[in-house]
C-alpha cells in the first residue's frame, strides 16, 4: 500500500500524467493530458496523433485507436481513479490484484477523421459505475489549431461537459456509445 | 425452500425488465438456467441484472460477491439469500 504521508490522489485527475493512471506502455498511451475531470460525471482529455500512430496508415489516425484513445481517458482513466479512491492505494497497487479489461463497445458513429498531429479531445460522460464496471458514453471533437485546452476548459462545469457545450470550430469528429470497462481480479481473469 | 421460491418469482419480474434478455427465454426458468448460455444474455449485463436485484430485494451486494457470482439462476439467489442474512 501507498506512503501514508504522500497523497495518492488529487481532487481530480487534472494535473496528473496519464502514466500515472495508465500502466500500459507509452507507445500504447494514447491520452496526452487531462483537462476536466469530474469523478462522478466525465472527464476531458486530449491527445495528438504522432508519426508512429498513423504509420502505414495513410496519415490517418485510425478509427480503432480513436475508440482507444476514448476508452483509455473515460473508463479506464477515471475508472481507475474511482477504484484507487475507494480503496485507498495507487494505481500500481491496484495491478497487483486486478486486471483493467475493455468489455464491451455498443456503437460508434464517425462523423470525420483526424491526421497526425491534429489534436483532439475526448470527452467521457459516465453513465454507470458499479461493481468496478464503469460505461461510459462520450464524443471526439478536433479542437481549433492552437488553442491552450488548459486554459480553455480551466472554469468548464459538469453542465457544460453533459451538454457538450463547445464552441463550433470544435469539429466533431466521432460519437461514442456504451464504451464499458471493468477490473476484474486477476485469478478471476486468469481462469477466464 | 418456499423462499427460494418467492425469489424465483420475484427475480423472474426482475428480468421481465432486462432489455437484452428476450421474453420468451423466460418461459420455463429454473434455478438451473443459466443466464449466459440459456438466456443469451451478455456477460456484461450480470452487473446490470444485480443491479435491478438489489433494488427489487432491498439488498447491497459487494464488489467481492459479483466477483465469485455464477451465471445461473441459482447463483443469484443464493446471493440475495446471503445479502439478506448479512442484514440482519
Amino acid at each position: 500500500m501507498a506512503d501514508p504521508k504522500e497523497p495518492i490522489y488529487h481532487e481530480t485527475l487534472v494535473g496528473d500524467k496519464p502514466k500515472q493512471w495508465l500502466l500500459h506502455g507509452a507507445s500504447k498511451r494514447l491520452i496526452d493530458k487531462y483537462h476536466y475531470h469530474s469523478p462522478k460525471v466525465g472527464v476531458v482529455a486530449s491527445y495528438t496523433p504522432k508519426a508512429r500512430d498513423v504509420k502505414d496508415h495513410f496519415g490517418i489516425f485510425r478509427g480503432v485507436d480513436q475508440i482507444e484513445s476514448f476508452a483509455q481517458a473515460s473508463i479506464a482513466s477515471c475508472g481507475t481513479y474511482s477504484q484507487c479512491k475507494k480503496q485507498n492505494c495507487r494505481p500500481a497497487d491496484l495491478s497487483d490484484d486486478f486486471v483493467p479489461v475493455f468489455l464491451s463497445i455498443g456503437s460508434v458513429t464517425y462523423h470525420n477523421y483526424l491526421q497526425k498531429g491534429e489534436t483532439f479531445i475526448n470527452i467521457g460522460i459516465i453513465k454507470f459505475y458499479k461493481f468496478r464496471q464503469m460505461i461510459c458514453d462520450g464524443r471526439i471533437y478536433k479542437v481549433p489549431p492552437g488553442l491552450d485546452l488548459d486554459e480553455y476548459f480551466k472554469d468548464f462545469t459538469d453542465e457544460r461537459l453533459l451538454a457538450y457545450d463547445l464552441p463550433k470550430d470544435f469539429k466533431l469528429i466521432a460519437e461514442l456509445f456504451d464504451i464499458t470497462g471493468q477490473a476484474i481480479k486477476k485469478e478471476i481473469f486468469n481462469s477466464l | 425452500m418456499e423462499d427460494r421460491k418467492q425469489i424465483l418469482k420475484d427475480l423472474l419480474e426482475v428480468l421481465k425488465t432486462v432489455r437484452t434478455i428476450d421474453p420468451a427465454k423466460l418461459e420455463g426458468v429454473t434455478e438451473e438456467t443459466d443466464f449466459l448460455a440459456d438466456m443469451n444474455a451478455p456477460s456484461t449485463e450480470l452487473i446490470n441484472i444485480a443491479v435491478k436485484v438489489e433494488q427489487k430485494f432491498d439488498v447491497e451486494f459487494e464488489d467481492d460477491d459479483i466477483d465469485r457470482l455464477g451465471s445461473k439462476v441459482k447463483d443469484v439467489i443464493d446471493l440475495i439469500i446471503l445479502a439478506k442474512e448479512r442484514s440482519k
